[in-house]
């Protein structure tokens, strides 16, 4: 789905030429070390990036050529974007959902489920600027997951999130899963993504060095271990440091 | 970066602490001015404009104020003196709040995890604010009266009034940065609406006595009118730095001496005020928004409208303009925009219709009560209106990356901005029909009201057409911190020349309204509100769909330069 997709920022090269086939119904984990262009590719992938080249698709619609048609076929939670956080979590999932076309009566019906099932409900009023890290972004996947899209793109929807809502949100993502859904996701936890995936893919510095199912990549080892081969670099401290 | 340099500075060597020094600051405030340049070849361009510009005001105000004392006129250069550098002084105070902001190159509040002594923050981050065009082009300007008081005094009136140039800019810088600060305090906090209230009720209370001051002076146009005036403002901090010298030049010591205390007197006091204003931005007030609303568990779409806009359909463009209105309240930034220009533009409509009286009246005539033109009424009319709109000239920038969620879930451009420009109306639109009674009012021609609706409605139409193509094409990031007036290094310039830029566009747009003023006759008075409305409202229209169709192929490029670079 995506081709040769391609970006640098001031001539420093972020991302060198992607591809990357997501298959419908799969879940796909996106690895890669800080700095490696997940971010960066996942963004021109759902429109909010203009690639220098490169094409995305979103099943048979060219995110960038026929946005409209793209964009109501996918869900996303960006990372290092705000959400409209001077609106409470009720107020912003009606927003989300009528900014996709979506009929008041069902907007209202699943944001309430939405905020009861992610336990935002007894926030109650409050403001999302004023949510925790974690709430903040529970309430960004529910924003994702509202208007029950085709295709989910989340960048690091695992991080900052509690052990329990971690696994709710395991729960939810397989379940939609299960149900025909597509997963596209970008994490650093390797014990999740071995969890859950069916295709891996690691990035660095800007170019897909594995790609396959989760059993091509690691063959026989664990995911961690094939990720520092692939990535290099140390994992431990030698003589530095030593003050602290 | 510098910033974490500072940071290991300050803390790693607790066995033998090195004292930070203002130097620091001023050095750190260089880097990152240096950094923020970088590869960004429009930051450059404007910042050489703003060099430009501010060299072109400073010669001009030397001369100016050099003027009056090479040609030995004891009187004139203390007039100059007193009213110019309050004017200067004033400025200071009052244009941050209302156009160009303050320049935030150092947040305040990313000292608060360093061991800093309040001392050495406060001076270090006064020494700081020195830095930059603004300061440079005051000081020069009113270098000036060092030539004008040393002419008239000898040198040691020339020395005195340089001590006092000196303080004067130190002045004009603290009390800038106390008085924005002490304001983004206020705004932050769950009283606004007070302070709203409050400010609308005192500019609306001084205009009485202003038209009765008005008056009296406008019976006798001789300009020594103004020197009582002038004496009574260099006895207040604001002119005292600045005719200090011109006391010594007359050999009033005693006095010369007494000005420079208060001048610093009043530095200290503004001091200490700003840095218990900082202080509280530091710590306490970590939420951005109002307080939690209580209740109303009702539909969550039904939360998401506010009271007034219950009619609207609950689609996209609902949607938008519902948020649209919610945030105008809720974001601080937003909201001390819309206070100002409600203060601003109450204030300066009164004084351009006032202010004829002045110039209007021949000396000795007995002064009619008000004297206004409609020419000048609806001059005001138009300021007013293109006044409005230009709180939008950068709409996206005060949604900063968030921006991404309406991309991301594909909003038309048309609806996008038809929404924001429906949304600042619901606003606006009561606060301007306020305006062109009040005046019409208080100028003592009710008759004029519906021209100035007309007139105020038609240019607030074609302002925001035009703001909205700007606020496309010019938008540049807002610093993400609490005070709402802060703005980066050189947006400053951005938003000054934005703003400009825009007025200077609607004004064009109006043209039309003016004529009609000009040539229609009586006629006008009548037909001015339908046609304002229409015309307007065209405009408008017309614009959401010209821009619309620009943002379509804009989102991603405004998204990148809205998102404030961490
Ligand atoms: N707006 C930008 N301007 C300049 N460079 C950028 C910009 N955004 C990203 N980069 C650069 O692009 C590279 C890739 O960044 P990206 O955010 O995609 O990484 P990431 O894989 O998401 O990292 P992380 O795991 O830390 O989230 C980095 O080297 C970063 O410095
Ligand atoms: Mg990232």
């Amino acid at each position: 789905m995506l081709r040769g997709l391609a970006k640098s920022f001031d001539g420093k090269v972020a991302v060198g030429g992607v591809d990357l086939d997501v298959p419908a119904g799969s879940f796909y984990g996106l690895l890669g070390p800080n700095g490696a262009g997940k971010t960066t590719t996942l963004s021109m992938a759902v429109g909010l990036l203009r690639p220098d080249h490169g094409q995305a698709w979103v099943l048979g619609h060219d995110v960038w050529r026929d946005p409209i048609q793209a964009k109501r076929l996918f869900g996303v939670l960006p990372d290092g974007v705000r959400l409209f956080d001077r609106l409470s979590g009720a107020e912003l999932l009606a927003y989300h959902g009528l900014l996709r076309g979506m009929d008041p009566a069902v907007v209202d019906q699943r944001a309430r489920e939405l905020l009861d099932v992610l336990a935002l409900a007894d926030a109650g009023n409050t403001l999302v600027v004023d949510y925790s890290a974690g709430m903040k972004k529970k309430i960004g996947l529910a924003c994702a997951l509202l208007h029950a899209p085709r295709l989910l793109v989340l960048d690091e929807p695992f991080e900052a999130v509690d052990p329990v809502a971690a696994a709710l949100i395991r729960d939810i993502l397989q379940r939609y899963v299960a149900g025909g859904g597509t997963v596209i996701f970008s994490s650093h936890v390797m014990a999740v993504v071995e969890r859950l995936c069916t295709h891996v893919a690691i990035l660095a510095d800007g170019v897909i060095k594995r790609v396959g199912t989760l059993a091509e990549v690691t063959g026989e080892r664990s995911l961690e271990d094939v990720f520092v081969e692939v990535v290099g670099g140390r994992t431990a401290t030698g003589e530095e440091l030593a003050w602290l | 970066m510098a910033l974490t340099g500072q940071a290991t500075q300050a803390t790693e060597v607790a066995a033998a602490p090195r004292a930070v020094s203002p130097r620091h600051f001023v050095r750190l405030k260089l880097r990152i001015m240096g950094n923020s340049f970088r590869g960004q070849v429009w930051r450059v361009v404007l910042f050489s404009f703003g060099i430009l510009f501010g060299l072109i005001y400073a010669t001009a105000g030397f001369f100016a104020a050099a003027a009056a004392g090479l040609a030995g006129n004891t009187d004139a250069a203390f007039l100059v003196a007193a009213a110019g550098g309050g004017v200067v002084a004033l400025s200071w105070t009052l244009l941050p709040l209302l156009f160009f902001g303050v320049d935030e190159t150092i947040d305040p509040s990313r000292f608060a995890l360093l061991p800093l002594p309040r001392r050495t923050l406060v001076v270090g981050l006064l020494t700081a604010a020195l830095i930059g065009v603004p300061a440079a082009a005051t000081l020069i300007a009113t270098a000036g009266l060092v030539l004008s008081a040393g002419a008239l005094g000898g040198a040691g009136a020339a020395v005195v009034q340089a001590l006092g140039v000196l303080l004067g800019l130190v002045f004009c810088v603290a009390v800038s940065r106390a008085v924005t600060s002490a304001f983004a305090n206020l705004l932050r906090s769950r009283r606004t609406r007070d302070l709203a209230a409050v400010l609308l009720a005192v500019s609306a209370a001084l205009i009485g006595p202003l038209q009765i001051a008005i008056n009296r002076a406008s019976t006798n146009t001789d300009w020594r009118r103004f020197l009582p005036l002038s004496e009574v403002i260099g006895w207040t901090p604001f002119g005292a730095p600045y005719t200090a010298g011109f006391e010594a030049a007359a050999g009033h010591w005693l006095a010369a001496l007494a000005k420079l205390a208060l001048v610093v007197a009043a530095i200290a006091v503004l001091l200490w005020w700003w840095s218990r204003t900082i202080e509280t931005a530091m710590v306490g007030t970590a939420s951005l928004g109002p307080a939690a609303r209580q209740g109303t568990p009702g539909a969550p779409v039904d939360q998401l409208f506010p009271r007034i806009l219950r009619w609207a359909r609950r689609d996209r463009f609902g949607a938008i303009l519902a948020r649209e209105v919610r945030y105008w309240w809720r974001d601080a930034r937003r909201r001390s925009n819309l206070i100002t220009f409600a203060v601003a533009a109450l204030f300066v409509s009164a004084m351009v219709n006032f202010g004829e009286a002045i110039w209007g009246t021949e000396a000795g005539e007995p002064a009619r009560d008000v004297a206004a033109s409609p020419l000048t009424f609806t001059l005001s009319m138009i300021f007013v209106g293109t006044l409005a709109a230009v709180t939008l000239a950068n709409q996206f920038g005060f949604d900063g990356s968030a921006y991404a969620n309406d991309i991301i879930a594909g909003v038309p451009g048309r609806t996008q901005i038809a929404a924001r420009a429906a949304a600042f109306t619901v606003y606006v639109l009561p606060l301007v029909v306020l305006i062109a009674v009040i005046i019409g009012v208080l100028v003592g021609e009710p008759t004029w009201i519906p021209m100035a609706l007309g007139t105020l409605v038609g240019t607030f139409g074609c302002g925001l057409a035009a703001n909205s193509m700007l606020s496309v094409i010019g938008a540049y990031a807002l610093p993400e911190t609490s005070n709402p007036f802060a703005l980066n290094t050189g947006a400053g310039m951005a938003r000054g020349l934005l703003s400009i830029l825009s007025m200077v566009i609607g004004v064009v747009l109006a043209v039309p309204l003016l004529l009609g003023a000009l040539f229609a006759g009586d006629v006008w008075l009548w037909v001015a509100l339908p046609v304002g409305l229409a015309y307007g409202a065209g405009a408008a229209w017309l614009g959401s769909v010209i821009v619309g169709d620009v943002l379509d192929r804009r989102m991603p490029e405004l998204l990148l330069t809205i998102t404030p670079r961490r």
